[in-house]
């Protein structure tokens, strides 16, 4: 405990930013990876067989490549196609493609809950397609998919610790450890604090969505 | 379940629905033929599309290279899912214990090593322990910390499983004279893996995901190796690019072989 008061007294300063940041790159990442999600499922409901086509690649590619090589390819590799991005927005452009590819995947798994026959009600009385897509499918699948969801975002705020992997010269949690761990010998305390942060951060996630899962639920 | 939900809603097009549906379909198409063109002129006018920068890929030690890198990657996930799936058990024993004082040090082990980032695990074995004068090898160094904070996942796996078998059955068996064990270890824990192959085998492949972190430790996996490539022959774009399709290949497969399994059980 005193190790961990005495990290604290040189570096409690640099703990807080750290956590700022990752929360910060948590949402930024999550929103427009949400957005992109919710738009590549609508997409892959029209029938255009192409689009369907290009789009499966896409989730599939993104749900199964992990994070840090596509991470490294966007930071190195890119710049070799002469295409350079800046380190932040890279690490938000890695979170926000794959976030996009899992939330697409949940919620065509949340659409495959509703029950067709509200789909040829919603025919029956007239409705354009894509009005049903956004007046009765999306808002049920979106209301399915509140606890995978939760659990993306816990794992996508778990996966900003990719950003020590580059050189940021931001510092956000795990970065600051392992700088802490090669500067002195409090590593141990620093792991402490910066895992008791990390480990609050999931709690506080994953209470905000058991609440408005109780909220939103479908009970079928 | 009957048609899948597209079906049914663009089912029954009209003739003009049908005309617009093929128009729009050799539309998208067209731009996507365009904008694959567009990477492709891209490498190209990057020089990327060069001979000496993927001639190395016709030499058969290439691919010794970077199988030797991929059999590092299956050695580290195989030993991180076998330690993810005894130690997942035990942490599901103790959190069900009935003893608080089995039980909420169980909670808490789960809760932290589920709730820590593996990377930064990896950082204390890589970077902590060694100045606390334990040494692990490198491959420890890598599986030891996905081992650990899989067992925890896969502990909360295997507690929704047991939850889901239907508590007739613990009763009957317990109404048999069974004694706790015998009800958990031959009635409600393998009706519960039926459950959850699904999630357990998801577990797998965010485990060959992580095993990805072996170049921080330079333990010799598939991403290390391709390091090692890319600095031999300086071809960044065409490595990365083998890599990635690789870890895709594996994880697909995976992915498709939980199909599989998951089937029949239900």
């Amino acid at each position: 405990m005193g190790e961990v008061s005495r990290l604290l007294s040189g570096y409690g300063p640099a703990f807080g930013q750290a956590l700022l940041l990752t929360w910060k790159l948590t949402a930024v990442s999550f929103v427009p990876g949400f957005l992109l999600g919710v738009a590549v499922t609508v997409l892959r409901l029209l029938p255009l067989p192409p689009l369907r086509f290009v789009l499966t690649g896409y989730v599939e590619i993104f749900r199964n490549i992990p994070s840090v090589a596509l991470l490294i390819f966007i930071v190195f590799a890119l710049p070799d196609l002469n295409v350079v991005i800046d380190y932040e927005p890279s690490v938000i452009l890695t979170l926000a493609l794959v976030c996009s590819a899992f939330t697409a995947d949940y919620l065509r798994t949340g659409i495959n809950t509703i029950p067709g026959g509200q789909i040829e009600a919603a025919l029956s009385l007239g409705m354009r397609p894509m009005r049903i897509v956004t007046v009765v499918v999306l808002p049920q699948a979106l209301r399915v998919v509140v606890q995978p969801m939760t659990s993306l975002l816990i794992a996508l705020m778990l996966s900003t610790s990719l950003a020590s992997q580059v050189p940021y010269p931001g510092r956000e949690l795990t970065s600051l450890v392992s700088k802490v761990a090669n500067d002195s010998a409090a590593g141990m305390a620093a792991f402490a604090v910066a895992a008791a942060m990390y480990v609050a951060t999931g709690l506080l996630i994953a209470w905000a969505g058991a609440a408005l899962e109780k909220k939103l639920r479908i009970l079928r | 379940m009957s048609r899948p939900l597209e079906d049914i809603l663009f089912g029954a097009p009209s003739p003009r629905a049908r005309v617009v549906a093929r128009v729009a379909s050799v539309a998208a198409a067209a731009v996507l033929l365009l904008l694959a063109g567009g990477i492709v002129f891209q490498f190209h006018s990057a020089g990327q599309l060069d001979a000496r920068f993927w001639a190395f890929f016709a030499w058969p030690t290439t691919w010794a290279f970077l199988g030797k890198g991929l059999l590092g990657t299956l050695a580290s996930s195989a030993m991180a899912a076998v330690i993810a799936l005894t130690l997942g058990l035990v942490l599901l024993v103790g959190r069900l214990a009935r003893t608080r004082l089995v039980r909420w040090p169980s909670i808490a082990a789960i809760e932290f090593l589920r709730g820590t980032p593996t990377l930064l695990l990896i950082y204390v074995c890589f970077l902590v322990l060694p100045s606390a004068g334990v040494k692990l090898s490198t491959y420890w160094m890598l599986t030891l910390p996905i081992g650990l904070s899989t067992a925890a996942v896969v502990a909360e796996v295997y507690r929704a499983g047991v939850l889901a078998v239907p508590r007739g059955q613990a009763d009957a068996a317990r109404s048999l004279g069974l004694t706790e064990a015998q009800v958990f270890f031959h009635v409600v824990f393998p009706q519960a893996l039926r459950y959850i192959v699904p999630a357990l085998v998801a577990q797998l492949v965010i485990v060959v995901k992580d095993t990805t972190f072996g170049y921080v430790v330079t333990y010799g996996e598939l991403m290390q190796n391709a390091k090692v490539l890319i600095a031999n022959y300086h071809a960044l774009v065409p490595v990365y690019l083998v890599v990635a399709a690789l870890y895709c290949l594996v994880n697909y497969a995976i992915s498709r072989a939980s199909r599989r399994l998951g089937e029949p059980m239900h």
